[in-house]
């Protein structure tokens, strides 16, 4: 006696859907932490922004009101323009030092390896401890600065860096280029070891001399990581609080004032909806800073 | 109590957490409070408050630890850094991750009292006070949240201020034997000695808290932050013009040292141990270090109360108190503990090594203030001449708001940076103020 044949039943998704779901089966636990830990807390802190929320009682919901106080105080603007002024300034610093020191040591010049070693140092020095040295440096009485303009007669009087308007943010931008250009020069160095010799070698046999090798060859080669490295040093460097906490606390009379000593000096009064809006305030500044460097170098590279 | 006055300091440091528990445990012989039930093996954190005196901050931590483990409770002390306590406390309050008892200044146990944070303390306020001759009246006014959270939330156990610094070696030879009674007096004194890299006044003008003694000085001159209802800005005066005109003469006359627009926290102290300062407005902080770092520098320092203006002398003193927020597993230990760290004895042996001017009348007499140390002398003296905080402002959210923004140091900013002219100095603080007081209505 043979037992009837019954039909298997037919799969509720096909073969193809069924793979898409186990597709998104594996990405959803990245998903999910990506929302808890990236999004949840970014659009919670947008909420706080719109809030009047200080420790200990999460507050109501008072539109913009947060952001109509920032905007009647001058320290405000003040953080706008310096923010902008710090980041496209050390930023072109940065550039500049990272990428010729970076040509340099793909020279082939004795003491290769140590001079790139060397050149990581600041990156690798704590932060608070580079920023507290340069703090030193640019003390008015004993600092080093000081001393060596004062005692080679370059200049005979005492310069108070940190301490007049004229000086306080170029020093702020000149210790924040220190610390920052190796990331730079790491970044575009590694960049310039892709690039193949080959290159060079048929751009000498056309003639081209150093500078048009370095516009047909070398700058197509680290383009792209010259718009990466950009944002990623326009990101932190917006968002950096130590180097000028540490050097000026934002004066002297708002003269270095930014967006994250400014949010800071809201935390401190314990006004969390007052310190959220600041940070919230420095989004657009910083997309147009993004937007801004992004067109600037994809237009040369459609330029080219 | 009169006994233990006559111990030796040495003495008092050794047994101060064995003989202050045996006090505790033999019957509470520094109050009358009846004793909360303890439950053995239970668990305490306290969140103290760590502060220049290595000593200091050592003797909490092992007098609490010895409390706990003499009557059987589990205790941990975190030492927070007091410039960052807000922060700490902000964070753990909104994760509700506070400890069962902690250190904290005044500003924040008052903000935090109108959020309902904290338990009240009455019990243990009106028991330290019976026992030892009542709190000094302007703390206990100064730490009375009994409007805004149904009861006292904050045991006060520290008085802290500025006091004048000054090179006596120095002024002396320049024929100045007393320390200067007003701001002018400061100056011309400051002017007579001002020889670069020395220079006269070690004033902060930045935006940190040292920069705040302005606060103080333009309240001496009658200028105001706000006016009596506390809601209206008051900074545009003829007496704040005043006080202008004199922080511009000095300025003018470069007895500034060059950077204090821009001093951190140690600005004014290291400028002074480095024999940049003459004059300095400072907590006692400097002269602990210079007792240690620089005898000579220490011998050569005499120490005073602020000078005073117009309208006399504006010394606020920030009170430091303990608390015990709701949060808490448990708060009969940490009662306890509150209770304890309240007796003369270990307060006694505190003070010696700390900063801290007393808060009890029964303590002005303990040896640490009867002794003849000048820094415990001067803030003895600061707690019964001090003002209170703001005074004679509302103290109120909005002026520790304006307070913690610089309001004050900024506009002077403007004025020696910047070079405005008082009056848009003063127009631009107005407005700032007036934004800030408006927040809180």
């Amino acid at each position: 006696m043979t037992q009837p044949r019954t039909a298997s039943p037919k799969p509720r998704f096909s073969a193809a859907t069924q793979d898409q779901l186990f597709a998104y089966g594996l990405v959803l636990p990245v998903v999910l932490l990506l929302l808890g830990l990236v999004a949840y807390p970014f659009f919670y802190a947008i909420w706080v922004s719109f809030t009047n929320r200080v420790v200990g009682n999460d507050g109501v919901f008072i539109g913009l009101g947060n952001f109509r106080y920032l905007a009647g105080s001058p320290a405000f603007f003040s953080a706008i323009r310096n923010t902008i002024v710090l980041v496209v300034v050390s930023d072109i610093l940065k550039l500049a030092i990272g990428l010729g020191l970076a040509l340099l040591v793909t020279q082939k010049i004795a003491g290769r390896g140590l001079f790139r070693s060397m050149l990581m140092l600041p990156w690798a020095m704590p932060a608070f401890v580079a920023y507290l040295t340069w703090r030193v440096l640019y003390q008015p009485i004993g600092g080093g600065i000081n001393l060596v303009l004062t005692q080679t007669g370059i200049y005979p009087e005492i310069v108070d860096w940190l301490g007049q308007r004229q000086t306080a943010m170029p020093s702020v931008i000149v210790a924040a280029v220190w610390r920052g250009f190796p990331f730079w020069f790491v970044s575009i160095l590694a960049a310039l070891q892709t690039i193949p010799g080959e290159l060079y070698e048929a751009a000498r046999i056309d003639g081209a001399n150093a500078w048009q090798r370095f516009r047909a060859v070398t700058w197509p080669g680290i383009r792209q990581v010259v718009i990466i490295t950009t944002l990623l040093s326009s990101i932190w460097t917006a968002n950096s609080f130590e180097h000028v906490w540490l050097l000026t606390q934002g004066g002297p009379s708002d003269a270095t004032m930014v967006f994250p000593v400014l949010a800071y000096f809201g935390m401190q009064t314990q006004r969390l909806g007052e310190a959220a809006a600041v940070s919230v305030a420095m989004l657009p500044v910083l997309a147009i800073l993004v937007i801004f460097a992004t067109a600037m170098m994809t237009s040369r590279e459609e330029q080219d | 109590m009169t006994a233990h006055f006559a111990w030796t300091r040495r003495h008092i440091l050794k047994t101060s957490v064995a003989g202050a528990a045996a006090a505790l445990t033999a019957g509470r012989a520094t109050s009358s409070l009846a004793a909360p039930a303890l439950v053995k093996g239970s668990k305490l954190t306290y969140w103290g408050g760590l502060i220049f005196s290595d000593k200091a901050n050592k003797l909490l931590v092992d007098t609490i630890n010895k409390w706990g483990a003499d009557n059987g409770i589990q205790t941990e002390v975190v030492m927070i850094n007091q410039n960052e306590t807000v922060q700490k406390v902000s964070a753990a309050v909104a994760s509700n991750t506070l400890p069962d008892a902690l250190d904290l200044s005044l500003d924040l146990l008052m903000l935090l009292s109108r959020q309902g944070v904290f338990h009240t303390v009455d019990e243990i306020f009106d028991s330290l006070g019976k026992a030892q001759g009542g709190w000094f009246p302007a703390i206990a006014s100064a730490s009375d949240t009994s409007k805004v959270a149904g009861g006292r939330t904050g045991i006060p156990y520290g008085v802290s201020g500025n006091l004048l610094l000054r090179r006596n070696d120095l002024l002396s030879k320049a024929g100045f034997k007393n320390p200067p009674t007003t701001w002018e007096e400061l100056s011309q004194q400051a002017a007579a000695i001002n020889k670069p890299p020395l220079y006269g006044l070690g004033l902060a003008l930045s935006n940190v808290g040292d920069g705040n003694v302005q606060v103080g000085v333009l309240q001496s001159y009658g200028g105001r932050i706000a006016d009596d209802t506390g809601t209206k800005a008051a900074i545009k005066s003829e007496a704040t013009r005043e006080y202008l005109k004199w922080v511009k003469a000095a300025w003018d006359k470069k007895l500034f040292p060059p950077g204090n627009t821009t001093w951190d926290g140690a600005g004014d102290n290291n400028a002074y141990l480095a024999g940049q300062a003459a004059f300095i407005a400072n907590t006692g902080s400097v002269g602990i270090a210079a007792k240690s770092q620089d005898p000579e520098l220490y011998q050569a320092t005499l120490y005073s109360s602020l000078p005073g203006g117009p309208k006399g002398v504006v010394s606020a003193t920030n009170t430091n108190l303990r608390a015990i927020p709701k949060s808490s597993k448990n708060p009969d230990a940490a009662r306890a503990l509150l209770e304890f760290l309240g007796s003369p004895e270990f307060m006694n042996a505190y003070y010696e090594q700390a900063i801290y001017g007393p808060v009890l009348q029964g303590q002005s007499k303990l040896k640490a203030f009867t002794s003849g140390d000048p820094i415990l002398s001067g803030l003895l003296d600061l707690v019964v001449k001090g003002t209170a905080p703001a005074y004679p402002d509302v103290y109120n959210t909005a002026f520790a708001d304006a307070y913690n923004n610089f309001v004050v140091p900024k506009m002077v900013q403007r004025v020696v940076i910047d070079n405005w002219d008082f009056d848009r100095a003063m127009d631009e603080a107005q407005t700032v103020t007036q934004s800030i007081y408006d927040k809180y209505k």
